[in-house]
């Protein structure tokens, strides 16, 4: 049998040639290129799956340098190099995002081709270099490899984002999510240069990586270099910061957040794409693949435990207000990423994991079901124009339904694990000697309550009551490639909980909890690092000794409980002010709460002030110091050999005599000062 | 006996004074040949003279050589001035300046 991993490679290569195939053919082949981009999107995940299985059978984890671009001289210098690195972590994420990537591309049949869009050869091309793109950041295995792909990722979502690029909103969107990931993107460039000028090397996994380096050196041995004089765990987590900067621009987290909103400007199932598996995953994909560099600096974990609560309680009260379907969840988007970074931050790995793995499944299904009634109402995105598409369309209800009670976090749909899971790690070691953690454990809390209500309010303002308009009285009905992804995340999302049930872990046992067994991965010896570097038996320890994380004892079943609750208080909340036929719009009462809230707490105008009132004129000045004194200098020396030049052509007046005198005064001048100098006088 | 040495030295910077001034006041293209001519005489006087209070004939041999290169000179200038002759009917060097700035 050949060694699978050899293909691994594959991966993220046949998004690619779907890509070139889309580009270049796609306007001669049926379905505008869409089946090249099925075929191979289908073809990475049967790939990715299988290697889950070799990992799962006991192969170690795959590392491969594949192609080095900048080769140091011995011993000197960096050497920058192509590589993979395929262990628990990247393959589980190679399967989400090959898996979303493909239904996206099934759905995009009855969302774009069903619908006569145009352009579709080249819509289908940027989904296959989108994947490609997320697919090689996943699989990546240094920084360097992993900062040029996450670019790529960027500008991918700005193609997507504004595919209908002749209206005005879409096209100042896609530039908007560019511009604001790209001002993230800054500071996580100077993390890369930074982390190759204190190591020497950007690997993430092995004996010469910066995350082993970092830690040996925390432990008293080796060296590096650290710069403004700061001390070894102060430089360690500047440089966490720096790449946290692009972390927080990529995953939407406050206050890089004000593009995501922006971005569904876009085709539907682009936002799905985005929000589930590749664009937004990519930030909190990164802290969990250099998690063991986070672990080594508690201030880091800190503010990023900070930053992840925090988001996720101001992006939830946003939600509540918003009228258009995608609106709503594109806050909830932000707010669930909230949850996966105060994870990584409140030092629960396993559980920010496996948040971004149900996330990716119940929020393309919600987006898919979204894009479902999108072409039902023929692209009316206002909640307030639907209502009793309940009976109309019951596949897409019963899906969507499954993944709101997923976002919600209501038992035992998978959002429910996996979120409890994320507050449980926070509270213990919030209670444990971090009692930073713990206010960024109860704004968690708190947004559990908000999800629940905006989510639910999405539900019976789109589906239930009575039809508000007549559209929703007739709705346009959805084919086989609309509902064939709903089923399959439909089911996915009641039943990925079972991967953790953390909850329960009392009762189950530790050892039938799959996805910690799978990332603990008991076969990473080796190669890799002594005791498995990447599992996250290794980052807990290096938690508790580095980070100084302890776990407090604190029943799992009564935090379920207490999240369930909490949840369970939104959902009635909502069930009691939205219920019935025609239910009243009741966040009008809120009056100015309502405007501050509908305006994303003018978020964006003072990101525009800033923009327009305080770099505009700094520019401004930049400029005409540029012009005029720089370039200024520049200009007066070359009018001056000019103006210098016009005068001095003059002693060619062409008469030979004169040229003949000038000869002759030379020589005696000439004589003169040979005379004066030598001394003959 | 011999003749002191000063005498054929002022007569050589004579003569080359006279190339000189011919060159520096003359307009006729002819008259620049012969005083040119007359420099490179002057040169001549002194090689000789030198060659013969040093008792070394490395001086005279070098005026053979100068006496050839003046020939050469002459045909050279002469063919510039029959050009000269025939693009402005004239050989005076004052018309001749296309070429200036």
């Amino acid at each position: 049998m050949v060694d699978v991993f050899t293909l691994a490679p594959a991966i993220a290569l046949f998004p690619l040639f779907a890509f070139g195939i889309a580009l270049f053919l796609g306007s001669k082949m049926p379905k505008g290129g869409a089946l090249a981009g099925i075929a191979a999107t289908g073809g990475s995940l049967v790939l990715s799956l299988w290697m889950v299985a070799e990992i799962a059978g006991g192969a170690g984890p795959y590392h491969e340098e594949l192609y080095t671009f900048v080769g140091g001289v011995e011993g000197e210098g960096v050497t920058l190099t192509f590589g993979l690195l395929i262990d628990p972590l990247s393959a589980l994420m190679l399967v989400i995002v090959s898996l979303i990537s493909f239904l996206v591309h099934v759905f995009s049949l009855g969302y774009m081709n069903d619908e006569g869009e145009t352009g579709l050869p080249r819509y289908y091309a940027g989904l296959g270099l989108f994947t490609f793109s997320m697919l090689a950041f996943v699989y990546s295995d240094n920084l360097l490899m992993a900062f040029m792909f996450f670019e790529l990722v960027g500008l991918c979502s700005y193609l997507l984002i504004g595919f209908w690029f002749r209206e005005r909103a879409p096209a100042s969107a896609a530039k908007k999510a560019f511009l604001v990931t790209r001002f993230g993107d800054y500071f996580f460039l100077i993390g890369v240069v930074a982390i190759f000028a204190t190591f020497g090397t950007t690997a993430f996994a092995g004996e010469e990586s910066f995350v082993t380096a970092a830690e040996a050196v925390l432990g008293g041995e080796g060296e590096m270099n650290t710069f403004l004089g700061l001390g070894n765990q102060a430089w360690i987590t500047v440089l966490g910061l720096l790449v946290l900067g692009g972390v927080i621009g990529k995953s939407a987290q406050f206050p890089l957040h004000t593009w995501l909103p922006d971005a569904m400007e876009g085709p539907t199932p682009v936002s799905a794409l985005i929000h589930a598996a590749t664009m937004v995953a990519a930030g909190v994909y990164l802290v969990a693949r250099m998690y063991g560099f986070y672990a080594l600096s508690p201030t880091a974990l800190g503010i990023i435990a900070l930053i992840g609560g925090f988001t996720a309680f101001v992006a939830a009260t946003m939600a509540l207000v918003k009228q258009e379907l995608k609106q709503v969840l594109a806050y909830s988007t932000i707010s669930q990423y909230g949850y996966m970074m105060l994870a990584l931050g409140g030092g629960g790995y396993v559980a920010g994991v496996f948040h971004l793995t149900t996330h990716a499944v119940f929020k393309a299904l919600l987006f898919l079901g979204a894009g479902s009634v999108i072409i039902a109402m023929h692209h009316n995105e206002n909640m307030w124009d639907m209502g009793g598409l309940k009976d109309r369309m019951p596949v897409t209800y019963w899906t969507f339904l499954a993944g709101s009670l997923a976002l919600a976090g209501i038992f035992p749909f998978a959002g429910f694990w996996s979120k409890d899971e994320v507050l449980y790690e926070t509270l213990l070691h919030g209670l444990g000697d971090s009692p930073l953690l713990l206010v960024g454990f109860a704004f968690g809390l708190l947004a559990v309550i908000l999800t629940a209500f905006y989510t639910i309010r999405m539900v019976l303002l789109t589906f239930h009551g009575d039809p508000r308009t007549d559209v929703a009285e007739d709705p346009e009905p959805v084919r086989w490639n609309v509902k064939f992804p709903l089923v399959v995340l439909g089911v996915l999302a009641v039943v990925a909980g079972a991967l953790n049930l953390g909850t329960i872990k009392d009762v189950i046992g530790e050892e039938n909890l799959f996805l910690h067994e799978w990332l603990d991965g008991a076969t990473l010896d080796g190669e890799l690092g002594e005791g498995g570097a990447l599992s996250a038996h290794h980052y807990e320890e290096l938690l508790e000794t580095q980070a100084g994380y302890e776990a407090a004892e604190f029943s799992a079943l009564a935090n379920g409980a207490i999240a369930l609750v909490l949840a369970l208080v939104g959902v009635a909340a909502a069930w009691y002010l939205y219920r019935g036929t025609d239910p009243e719009p009741h966040m009008t009462k809120l009056g100015g709460v309502r405007r501050v809230l509908a305006h994303n707490y003018y978020q964006d105008e003072y990101q525009v002030w800033l923009a327009t009132g305080l770099a505009l004129p700094v520019a401004r000045v930049a400029n005409k110091f540029d012009q005029g004194i720089i370039d200024g200098f520049v200009d007066a020396a070359g009018t001056a050999s000019v103006v210098a030049g016009e005068r001095f052509r003059r002693i060619q007046t062409g008469v030979v005599t004169n040229y003949a005198a000038l000869l002759a005064l030379g020589l005696v001048l000439l004589l003169l000062v040979f005379g004066l100098a030598g001394g003959w006088f | 006996m011999a003749v002191a040495m000063e005498y054929y030295l002022v007569l050589s910077a004579a003569v080359f004074c006279i190339g000189l001034f011919g060159i520096l006041v003359r307009s006729n293209a002819l008259v620049f040949l012969m005083s040119v001519e007359l420099m490179l005489n002057a040169a001549n006087i002194n090689l000789v003279a030198f060659s013969l209070a040093h008792g070394n004939l490395t001086g005279q041999v070098f005026a053979l050589f100068l006496i050839g290169l003046a020939a050469a000179e002459v045909a050279v200038g002469i063919g510039i001035i029959l050009v000269l002759n025939r693009n402005f009917d004239d050989i005076d060097v004052r018309d001749a300046v296309t070429m200036r700035w």
